[in-house]
C-alpha cells in the first residue's frame, strides 16, 4: 500500500503521458457522460465518474479489428495481424476489472486468442474505487463493487490523497519510476476502510436474493411468460449487448479492396439480440423471434456461462439498463421478477 | 453471378433523383481507377459520353414516377444479369414518396398550375414507386446519398462472384461501436433503432438523429420505436411524422 498526495498524483499522470512509451488513456467527460479516451493532460481525468458509455473492453476487443491480411494478386499470401498499442488505463471501476478478468478467461479457453491476450498482457490497468454510482448499477449485489484482484494499481480517494493498493510488480515499478509516494499511516488506513465500507450503501438497485442463486432460478424459468412479455417492446437493436463489458461475440468478414488484390479478414462486435445473429447459411434462424433472443442474453449471462466457466457473466454495471430505450433490459428487474416466480 | 477473371460490363441509369448517388460514384476519386480496372463501365451519363446497351450489371438510381419510366426500367431489367438499386430513391422511393400523401391531381396542380399536360407522357405520373416495386432487384445499396465504401464493397463482392453483405441490423449497432452517447440522451430524436445500418451511424455521430434514409430493417419494431419517441417527448403525430421524410412507404405497416 502507498499514499500519493493529490498534487503528486497529477504530476504522476502527466509524467506517464509525457515520459512513458505507452499510450495513456483515462476517463474523460463527454457531454454529461463519461468515456475512455486518450489523455492529453491529467486535467482531463475524471475519477469521479459514475460509469462510462463503453467499458475498457473496447481496447482489448476493439469494435472492429483486423485478424489477417491477404493478397490475391499472385500466389495466395496471407499474414496474421495483431495490432497492439500498449496502454496505461487510468480509472477502471472494480466491476469492469472483474469483467476484464472474465473476458480473459473466455479468450484463454480452448484456443487462446492472441489478439485479445497480447493487448491485455502489454497494458497496465489502474483501477479506482467508485466515488459515484450510476442509478442503474447493482454491482454490490453481484459482488463486484470492490475487488482484490485484476489491477496493477488500485486508487481510492481518501480526501487529500489517494490510497494506492499494489496489484502487481508492474504497478509497483510504475509508481517507483514516476510517482512521489509515502507509506500509509493508521489515519490513512482508517479513512480507506471507511470509504470502502461506504461503497455498498451507495447503490440504489439491488437483487432481492444472493446472486449465486441465479443459475438455479434461471433453470426453472426458461418457460416463463416474462420473456415474451418483455420482448414485445424489444427493438432488437443489440444495444444491451454492445455496451456490455462481458459480451464477447463477434462476426468475421473478409473485406477485399476495390482493386481485388489485397484484403483483410476483420472481426467486429456482434450481439445475440440482433435478428440475424443465429441465422445460418441455409437461411434457418435458430432464434427467430424477439422473445427467444431476449431470453438468451439473460440465460447466457446467468446460467450458460456459469456452467462453463463458474462465474455469472454479469458484473452489475447497469450499462444495458441505461442503454435500453424501451426500458426492458434491466437485469435487476428481470431477475427479481423471476425470483418471485420460483418462490 | 459473374464469371471470375472476366470484367463485368457495368451501366448506370437514373430515374427521378438528384443524381447525388451517381456523384458519389464519381467521388470515389482515386479508387475510380481501381473500379474501372475490375469492371468495364459501358454507360454512365454522369461521367462519360459513350453508351452501350450490352451490360451485365445495371446500377439504377432514382424512383419510378411514370408509365414511361416503368417501361424503360423493365428494358434495363431484361438486359441486365444483375440489377442493383442505388440510393434511397431507388431502394425505398426516398424523398420522392413525400408526395404520395397527396393525390396525383393535387400535386400536378400545385407544381404546374393550369398548364395543359393532357396526353403528354412526361407528365403522366402516378404515386412514386421504388425500383423494387416494378422489377426484381438483386441487391440494394441504401442511403441518401449512398456510402461510397459500401458501394465499393458491393462492386467488389459482385466482381468476386460473392453475395454482397447488406446489414440487417439497426444503426444503433454502428453508433454503439463508435462509443457515441445516445441521441435520445442528448435531447434529440432518432430513427436509428429501426433503420438499417451501413452508414457508419454518420448522422448520430455528428450530433443529429437518424432520419431513416436507408429504410427500415427487415423486421423493425416500429410500435416500440413510436413509444420511445413519445416517451422522450414527441406527440404521436410528430413521432409518426418522423417516418415521412424517407420512410413514408412503411407508414401503412406502422400499426399504431
Amino acid at each position: 500500500m502507498r499514499i500519493i498526495d493529490k498534487k503528486d498524483f497529477i504530476e504522476f499522470v502527466n509524467l506517464l503521458i509525457t515520459k512513458d512509451a505507452r499510450t495513456v488513456v483515462g476517463v474523460k467527460a463527454k457531454g454529461d457522460k463519461f468515456i475512455y479516451d486518450e489523455l492529453a493532460s491529467a486535467d482531463e481525468l475524471r475519477l469521479d465518474f459514475d460509469v462510462t458509455v463503453l467499458s475498457p473492453k473496447k481496447y482489448f476487443m476493439p469494435p472492429t479489428e483486423t485478424l489477417l491480411e491477404y493478397d490475391l494478386s499472385s500466389d495466395f499470401k496471407v499474414m496474421s495481424v495483431n495490432e497492439v498499442t500498449p496502454l496505461i488505463i487510468i480509472g477502471i471501476h472494480p466491476y469492469d476489472l472483474i469483467a476484464l478478468q472474465q473476458m480473459e478467461t473466455v479468450f484463454r479457453d480452448t484456443y487462446p486468442d492472441a489478439n485479445h491476450l497480447l493487448k491485455l498482457e502489454r497494458s497496465i490497468l489502474i483501477g479506482t474505487n467508485m466515488q459515484n454510482v450510476s442509478p442503474h448499477s447493482f454491482a454490490a449485489s453481484m459482488g463486484t463493487a470492490t475487488t482484490r484482484y485484476g489491477y496493477d494499481l488500485m486508487l481510492t480517494d481518501i480526501g487529500d490523497s489517494y490510497y494506492v493498493e499494489l496489484g502487481s510488480d508492474r504497478g509497483e515499478e510504475l509508481l517507483e519510476r514516476y510517482a512521489r509516494v509515502s507509506m500509509p499511516d493508521e489515519s490513512h488506513k482508517k479513512r480507506f476502510e471507511a470509504v470502502i465500507n461506504g461503497i455498498v450503501g451507495k447503490f440504489q438497485k439491488k437483487l432481492n436474493f444472493p446472486a449465486d442463486e441465479l443459475p438455479a432460478i434461471l433453470a426453472k424459468t426458461y418457460d416463463s411468460d416474462l420473456w415474451a412479455n418483455k420482448a414485445e417492446k424489444c427493438l432488437s437493436c443489440g444495444s444491451c449487448n454492445l455496451v456490455c463489458p462481458t459480451c464477447y461475440c463477434f462476426d468475421v468478414q473478409d473485406v477485399t479492396e476495390l482493386n481485388l488484390r489485397k484484403g483483410e479478414r476483420i472481426r467486429t462486435w456482434d450481439g445475440c439480440l440482433l435478428e440475424d445473429f443465429a441465422k445460418v447459411a441455409t437461411g434457418e434462424n435458430f432464434r427467430e423471434d424477439r422473445a427467444s433472443r431476449y431470453r438468451h442474453r439473460f440465460m447466457r449471462k446467468g446460467k450458460f456461462l456459469h456452467e462453463r466457466f463458474g462465474f455469472i457473466a454479469c458484473v452489475g454495471c447497469g450499462r444495458c439498463a441505461s442503454g435500453c430505450l424501451p426500458d426492458i433490459a434491466d437485469p435487476v428487474e428481470v431477475y427479481n421478477t423471476l425470483k418471485e416466480e420460483v418462490l | 453471378m459473374m464469371r471470375p477473371g472476366v470484367k463485368p460490363r457495368v451501366a448506370f441509369f437514373d430515374f427521378a433523383s438528384c443524381e447525388g448517388c451517381q456523384l458519389q460514384v464519381v467521388n470515389l476519386e482515386e479508387s475510380v481507377i481501381d473500379l474501372i480496372d475490375i469492371v468495364n463501365v459501358v454507360s454512365f451519363r454522369e461521367a462519360m459520353k459513350e453508351h452501350s446497351d450490352d451490360y451485365d450489371i445495371a446500377f439504377v438510381e432514382g424512383s419510378i414516377m411514370r408509365p414511361m419510366d416503368e417501361e424503360r426500367l423493365k428494358n434495363i431489367r431484361n438486359r441486365a444479369k444483375i440489377l442493383v438499386a442505388l440510393g434511397a430513391c431507388a431502394c425505398i422511393g426516398g424523398i420522392n414518396t413525400l408526395r404520395n400523401r397527396y393525390s396525383v391531381e393535387h400535386v400536378k396542380k400545385v407544381v404546374y398550375g393550369d398548364a395543359d399536360m393532357d396526353g403528354n407522357p412526361f407528365f403522366d405520373v402516378f404515386h412514386t414507386k421504388a425500383v423494387g416495386d416494378v422489377v426484381d432487384v438483386d441487391y440494394y445499396v441504401h442511403g441518401c446519398p449512398i456510402n461510397r465504401d459500401e458501394l465499393a464493397k458491393v462492386v467488389t463482392s459482385l466482381a468476386l462472384g460473392k453475395k454482397p453483405e447488406i446489414p440487417n441490423y439497426p444503426v444503433c449497432v454502428e453508433c454503439k461501436k463508435k462509443g457515441n452517447v445516445c441521441i435520445f440522451e442528448r435531447g434529440g430524436f432518432c430513427l436509428g433503432p429501426v433503420t438499417r445500418a451501413g452508414c457508419g451511424a454518420i448522422c448520430p455521430t455528428n450530433g443529429s438523429g437518424c432520419e431513416g434514409c436507408r429504410g427500415l430493417v427487415d423486421n423493425p419494431n416500429t410500435d416500440s420505436e413510436l413509444e420511445v419517441l413519445e416517451k422522450y417527448g414527441l406527440r404521436l403525430e410528430d413521432a409518426l411524422g418522423k417516418f415521412d421524410i424517407f420512410c413514408y412507404r412503411y407508414k401503412g405497416e406502422i400499426s399504431k
